[in-house]
């Protein structure tokens, strides 16, 4: 069955999300769709899915031009997806989450034995290790996505949407999730790809469609006919262009933050590393190797259980966010921008004013809201937020300005020592290239950074060392040539390292 | 994991072992205790309560409050009280009545919650100064005293210690245990307080679920306003005025979810129980009455905190 | 988005800096009342009946804030009313019992509400459980320790002067509680408008997560908003007392649970947290007391009073959710 959107319009206040915009999507393909954040892709997807209705255009099924009034329409109709977030019930048994929709039932009770059964069958095609009973409040974030894309199978449909599938899966996972989607097409699925990773797009998809400003750039493109290059340009409307950070001389005398043989109790094992004045010091690792919560650890956040952990050369014992900001000058953006970066209820002024209240109230302790948003403006300058006004509240702005707004209030701290988590995950490119140089600016000035990324490009462009971490420990180190070849293919050798410990031959 | 480290993570395990020991350390404190007599008027005490309990319980579940718990169910009682005295009406016709105009005032507050997406806190804050107005307004306070002696024999007769008032709450409690946890629709009432979102995009319609909670939440005061009635011996209007924190404490000790996906249809049973089983004691040891609200927000904490402990232990925190 | 979380959103975008936009409406709403009782009940506007509503709105303002300071960070403060008789009882204990002088009385009585409000911060903060079950049972806690201590025993012996202050009239028909109660609304405006304590606060409230690693003291500062709340409650008792000249268990307690919300959330204060309305907060006890007062001189039921207070609520948040509604379709930006 095949999946039509025809000169499709959607428009909200203020904006065109989607003008026009055409998706021609045949049963027994794999079809990518990539865009820019803020290109119309989730507007695009919520219509598919029924959760919202075009303001014109049509939607047709098969040649049949139908109207998703709810979710349940359009899984009625055999559109089932898998969305970005998590939407599972965390009380729930995995199984009953898997067949929410139609649980299966034995004289008007629901028949939790065939509950189970139905839910391993799907279960087992990806990861037979998750037990059908367990309540989903027990899983791993990975094991929560497995489930929901369990459960996009169950419904048999006939189209699959996956958005971001492979967001908080291994690598392992990844594999099997990518062999299954093949025999679904092969088997006459339309399955729609969204992904902001491109070596997946490239690896799996056959054709693909493009967005940019909520119109079509491609549509129904061969894949074979796609280079990275081309790719990237659809998307951004110009070529890449990579972030230029000037070469800095770091003194490896100055050590700011040193850690020796740290262990936290959230897992982390002999963690030693030091991070040096205007250095900018990479982690990288793969989605659950354990880099935020040793973040959240040196930032006081989560328990260190031994070790220690030296701020410029004396001993410290950090209580909390705030006694790292205020005691030792450091500071922490966050992965979790919306719900641990920022207060989107609040204006921009708020957001970054945050961490110099103290430092603006007069003797006694008051405020003036004209001087704190003197005090912000010069950052708003400077990193290019773009807003009508410094009282725009954050939730507002696009996804590049909240991030840039998150990152702000840090500048405006004047923070010694930053830790940078993941700061381009969902942002488009042109504000990607933009943050590379400012964190390269704010190194040159003398900050000390920690890096924390599984973007590889990023971690590669960026970083003076990568340390490499798996499992809650790291498990090693790589000077940065910024080559990409021969760097990534040194971390990758390391974590895989780990895995592929072989027993020493017997005899 | 020891023995007793598995217990306790069991949700009504602490309120199990509280009763018991409650009861134990009573029998031997107080030798009235284990009178026929007294657990008479201890498990009927309980009657009215546990239905209170349940309609709070109910929209808990969906992750909503109903403030109107207690104003609906004076509402419903002087209605009641009204169709029988002023008008006649059998008790055939009387009681179905109060029930529908319990869910009547429930269908309001749940549609009033579900359309405006105001939240249902301050709908029912609203609605329940209302019910109460329109209760005062009719009664001018004064209650309606000639209830038929069938009402008021039932409110008194018993089996041995059981009361016959116990019995409905008890089946409506079992009836409750099966729809939530068998029952596709109460299922789909617990999926939505657990992840009003996803439950949502999986086609439950929130409208629905919303709007039944309140329904079944007005039945449920409306219920246990008719038991109020028939314990009194008459419609006060003064009925439900005391229902409101009560309403919430027991929920909330059995162990339910403020956030909502989350309830314990034993649990909410046991901490009925126990409250009954506190204030009884007290009687019987003739302890300062006024000790009776200390130890409530005592449970309460104690209850609260088991259950902390009991989601980080298990590793679900 | 669910609907809840979008009026909720909507509610708070008015709300950014302290909004006026809802309280311009309420103003409307309240002037409007105030003409069509002053026209059918001459009554209404007599010195004597403006100098009874203010004494009246003065407690139910100071009440409202009490609730307010804990809704600012995103939790209830069931507790109001406990805290309240208790403060009423303790001051009345320091004045007759233990003959302390007036001001030392209620130094003691406001010590001890913003003891035990600091006292459901500091639980709630450190257990992490929600300010409803907290307070659910601090309520309960409080009221029965009080209950306990004072066998629901009144004090009515209190010193001349406080039943004296509670009838005194500035300008003829002004309550120097009412005087009290406008400044303590000044201070908190000032406070959350522009101290430092203030915007850590409203922080927690709008996202404890993003405030606690933004460097706000999250545990501290909602320990001192909760001490706040029982500081105001405390305080509201005090009144209390003075308008009764004696201090007596039976005030407060479930009683306050009601009023203690209608002011905020009449006037705007989201009960999600993150922003408060002072003004609004003023202005919704007016509304409240505006229409107790005028159908107690329009001689209509008594009765009826909780049923026009009842729908005139509804009506207030329905208008006030569909005019924010409005606003957002229209894309009319809001500050």
């Amino acid at each position: 069955m095949g999946l039509a959107l025809e000169a499709v319009s959607k428009s909200f206040p203020g904006v065109k999300a989607l003008d026009g915009v055409s998706l021609d999507l045949k049963a027994g393909e794999i079809h990518a769709l990539m865009g820019e954040n803020g290109a119309g892709k989730s507007t695009l997807i919520k219509i598919v899915t029924g959760l919202i209705r075009p303001d014109s255009g049509r939607v047709l099924l098969d040649g049949r031009a139908v109207q998703f009034g709810s979710p349940r329409d359009a899984l009625s109709e055999g559109v089932s997806a898998v969305h970005q977030e998590r939407n599972l019930i965390p009380r729930f048994s995995v199984g009953e989450n898997i067949l929410l929709e139609r649980l299966p039932t034995r004289n008007g009770l629901v028949d939790y034995g065939a509950v189970a059964r139905e839910a391993r069958r799907y279960l087992e095609l990806l990861d037979p290790g998750i037990d059908a009973r367990a309540k989903v409040l027990s899983l791993s974030v990975a094991q929560m996505q497995i489930v929901e894309i369990a459960k996009a199978l169950s419904s048999e449909a006939k189209i699959l949407l996956l958005d971001e599938p492979t967001a908080s899966i291994t690598e392992h996972e990844t594999a099997a999730l990518f062999k299954l989607l093949r025999k679904l097409r092969d088997d006459g699925v339309a399955i729609v790809f969204v992904s902001h990773k491109l070596e997946e797009v490239f690896a799996i998809a056959d054709r693909i469609t493009v967005l940019r400003d909520g119109k079509n750039v491609a549509s129904g493109a061969p894949m074979e006919d796609m280079t990275r290059q081309t790719l990237v340009s659809l998307m951004i409307g110009r070529p890449e262009r990579v972030a230029e950070i000037a070469e800095r001389q770091v003194d490896p005398s100055r050590v700011v933050l040193e850690a020796r043989g740290l262990s936290t109790t959230r897992g982390h094992k002999n963690i030693t590393f030091a991070l040096r004045h205007g250095e900018i010091l990479g982690l990288y690792g793969l989605v659950g190797a354990g880099r935020s919560e040793l973040a959240h650890a040196i930032l006081g956040d989560a328990r260190i259980s031994g070790g220690e952990l030296l701020i410029r050369g004396e001993p410290a014992r950090i209580r909390d966010v705030h006694d790292a900001s205020t005691r030792f000058r450091m500071g922490y953006v966050s992965e979790d921008r919306k719900q641990e970066g920022l207060i989107l209820m609040h204006s921009i002024t708020r957001n970054v004013a945050v961490t110099i209240w103290r430092r603006l109230a007069n003797v006694i302790g008051l405020i003036n809201p004209r001087a704190e948003s003197r005090a912000v403006a010069p950052f708003i300058k400077r990193l290019d937020v773009r807003t009508p006004s410094l009282g725009q509240l954050v939730g507002n702005l696009s996804g590049g300005n909240q991030q840039k707004v998150s990152i702000a209030k840090w500048l405006a701290a004047q923070s010694e020592i930053l830790i940078i988590d993941e700061p381009t995950v969902g942002i488009d490119i042109k504000t990607k290239t933009y943050l590379h140089e400012l964190i390269g600016e704010i190194a040159c000035e003398g900050a000390a950074i920690l890096l924390i990324s599984s973007d590889m490009a990023e971690m590669i462009t960026l970083a003076d060392r990568i340390l490499v971490m798996h499992g809650f420990r790291l498990v090693g180190e790589v000077a940065n040539d910024h080559q990409y070849e021969t760097t990534s293919r040194a971390i990758i050798g390391y974590i895989h390292a780990v895995g592929d410990v072989t027993p020493a031959p017997a005899g | 994991m020891t023995l007793f480290r598995r217990l306790l993570l069991v949700e009504w395990s602490g309120l199990a072992v509280a009763i018991l020991l409650g009861a134990l350390a009573l029998s031997v404190i107080a030798p009235n205790f284990l009178t026929e007599f007294n657990l008479y008027v201890m498990l009927r005490s309980l009657s009215v309560g546990l239905l209170v309990a349940f309609a709070q319980m109910v929209t808990l579940g969906v992750g909503q409050m109903n403030i109107a718990v207690g104003a609906l169910g004076g509402l419903t009682a002087i209605i009641f009280g009204a169709t029988i005295e002023l008008y006649g009406f059998p008790l055939l016709l009387a009681i179905p009545l109060a029930l529908a105009i319990g869910a009547l005032g429930g269908l309001i507050n749940g549609l009033l919650t579900a359309r405006t997406g105001v939240n249902a806190f301050i709908i029912t804050l609203a609605t329940a100064s209302a019910f109460t107005g329109i209760n005062f307004g009719i009664t001018g306070s004064i209650p309606f005293y000639k209830m038929p002696a069938s009402l008021v024999a039932f409110g008194d007769h018993h089996l041995g210690a059981m009361p016959y008032l116990l019995v409905a709450p008890l089946i409506v409690a079992f009836l409750l245990g099966l729809f939530f946890s068998r029952a596709a629709p109460g299922r789909e009432l617990l999926a939505f307080g657990g992840n009003p979102q996803a439950a949502e995009l999986s086609g439950i319609s929130r409208e629905r679920v919303v709007v039944s909670a309140h329904v079944l939440s007005g039945l449920l005061a409306a219920a246990a306003a008719v038991l109020a009635v028939a314990q009194l011996g008459s419609a006060q209007p003064t009925i439900g005025a005391d229902w409101l924190l009560l309403s919430f404490a027991a929920p909330i000790i059995g162990g339910a979810a403020l956030t909502g996906g989350h309830i314990s249809v034993l649990g909410t049973l046991f901490a009925v129980l126990l409250l009954g089983l506190i204030q009884n004691g007290m009687v019987l040891a003739k302890v300062d009455p006024y000790w009776v609200q200390f130890v409530l927000g005592a449970l309460i904490l104690a209850a609260v905190g088991l259950n902390r402990w009991r989601a980080v232990n298990s590793g679900v925190a | 988005m669910t609907d809840e979380a979008m009026s909720e959103m909507s509610a708070r975008r008015r709300f950014g800096l302290g909004g006026v936009p809802a309280q311009f409406g309420l103003a409307i709403i309240i002037a409007a009342f105030w003409a069509v009782f002053a026209w059918r009940a001459p009554g209404f506007l007599s010195p004597f009946n403006l100098f009874s509503v203010g004494r009246a709105l003065a407690v139910d303002i100071v009440i409202g804030f009490a609730q307010m300071a804990a809704l600012a960070t995103g939790g209830m403060n069931l507790s109001v009313g406990s805290i309240g008789v208790c403060a009423v009882m303790t001051g009345g204990y320091l004045m007759q019992t233990l003959a302390l002088p007036v001001p030392v009385a209620i130094f003691g009585a406001l010590g001890l509400g913003a003891a035990l409000g600091w006292l459901n911060g500091f639980v709630i903060a450190r257990s992490g459980v929600s300010a409803f079950i907290i307070t659910l049972a601090s309520a309960n806690l409080y009221s029965g320790a009080m209950l306990i201590l004072t066998k629901a025993v009144p004090l009515n012996s209190l010193p001349m002067e406080v039943g004296a202050f509670g009838k005194m009239k500035i300008a003829g028909l002004v309550s120097p509680l009412l005087v009290i109660a406008l400044a303590v609304g000044l201070v908190l405006f000032v406070f959350y408008r522009h101290s430092v304590l203030g915007r850590q606060i409203l922080a927690a409230g709008a996202n404890a997560r993003a405030a606690k690693m933004s460097g706000v003291p999250v545990d501290r500062v909602i320990t001192i908003s909760h001490a706040l709340s029982g500081l105001l409650a405390a305080t509201a008792g005090m009144m209390v007392v003075a308008h009764l000249g004696a201090a007596m268990p039976a005030v407060g307690g479930e009683d306050w649970l009601l009023p203690s919300f209608l002011g905020p959330v009449l006037g705007g204060t989201p009960l999600s947290g993150g922003a408060v309305a002072v003004a609004g907060t003023m202005l919704g006890a007016l509304l409240v007391t505006t229409i107790r007062s005028g159908l107690l001189v329009l001689q209509i039921g008594n009765y009826w009073l909780q049923l026009y207070l009842g729908v005139i609520l509804l009506l207030a948040v329905l208008v006030d959710r569909y005019r924010a509604l409005y606003q957002e379709r229209r894309g009319i930006p809001m500050r």
